[in-house]
């Protein structure tokens, strides 16, 4: 009787054990993942900015604005702490639009960290990120269709969807990730850039 | 016996406290609306198992969803 009673607390205590998180680390790591590459040839990652002071002014303008150059707060500080040294203004102004758009790095890490998306969603996007990254490998194995063309929409729906999950609970990395969106474009797009991320 | 029942009124009570997380709610509703499927809202979800939930929508749309080789899968009951 004692071995049967203890039988059935085990089982009933292996129904209604609380389902282990389904290990985060593999789901944003693959979504980050599209991010990464181009942070090899960003220069100087910087610390991801504090979210809270930008989150009003950010659901208005994330799903809609083109990237806009100057909005990423981190790159102000890295010209300017260039410009000194050098003492040359225009060499200043050249190196600003490539600093600007985004550090995918640090934007990786932060959409690994985000409490905004829950794990299964964060799994479920990393799913679909995988399968866009699969036909733009089709795309650059030569395969046709997908071609570009095809494949800037189904970007724009990515973006959008990860977009739309942050934009409300982390509007910080909402902006960041929409002012990055043409520099993970030109990683994905790009040949040898999207080599270079795949190897 | 006594010790039984103590047992499954806790379950009961674990299942119920998990199957009311709004959290894990708006994440099933998430993962729902990612793949396309009509819901609105998920209202109540039941855990079958491991990442194994059975979730009803607000518009009486029920699907399972859970994890199958690292793919989250959403069908419809």
């Amino acid at each position: 009787m004692k071995s049967r009673l203890f039988l059935l607390v085990v089982v009933i205590a292996g129904c209604t054990a609380a389902p282990p998180p389904p290990a985060p680390e593999p789901a944003a790591p693959k979504v980050a993942r599209a991010l990464v590459p181009a942070a090899a040839s960003e220069p100087a990652p910087a610390p991801p900015p504090p979210a809270a002071p930008q989150k009003a002014e950010v659901p208005s303008n994330v799903p809609a604005s083109p990237p806009p150059v100057s909005s990423t707060p981190k790159a102000p500080p890295a010209t300017k702490a260039a410009a000194p040294a050098k003492a040359e203004a225009p060499a200043a102004v050249a190196t600003r639009p490539a600093a600007a758009p985004l550090d995918l790095r640090s934007l990786e890490q932060r959409l690994k960290d985000t409490g905004a998306i829950g794990v299964l969603t964060k799994l479920s996007l990393k799913n679909q990120v995988d399968d866009l990254v699969g036909r733009f490998k089709a795309f650059h194995g030569g395969q046709r269709p997908p071609t570009l063309g095809d494949l800037r929409p189904a970007f724009e729906l990515m973006l959008m969807k990860v977009l739309s999950l942050l934009q409300d609970k982390d509007a910080a990395l909402a902006r960041d990730i929409n002012a990055s969106r043409e520099a993970i474009w030109g990683v994905l797009a790009d040949h040898d850039k999207f080599a270079k991320y795949t190897s | 016996m006594k010790t039984l029942a103590a047992v499954l009124a806790a379950s009961a009570a674990t299942l119920a406290l998990a199957a009311a997380d709004p959290k894990q709610k708006q994440d099933l509703t998430s993962v729902i609306a990612l793949n396309g499927k009509p819901c609105g809202e998920v209202v109540s979800y039941v855990v079958q198992g491991d990442n194994d939930f059975l979730a009803t929508c607000k518009d009486k749309n029920r699907y399972r969803v859970y994890v199958k080789d690292g793919r989250v899968v959403v069908d419809k009951k």
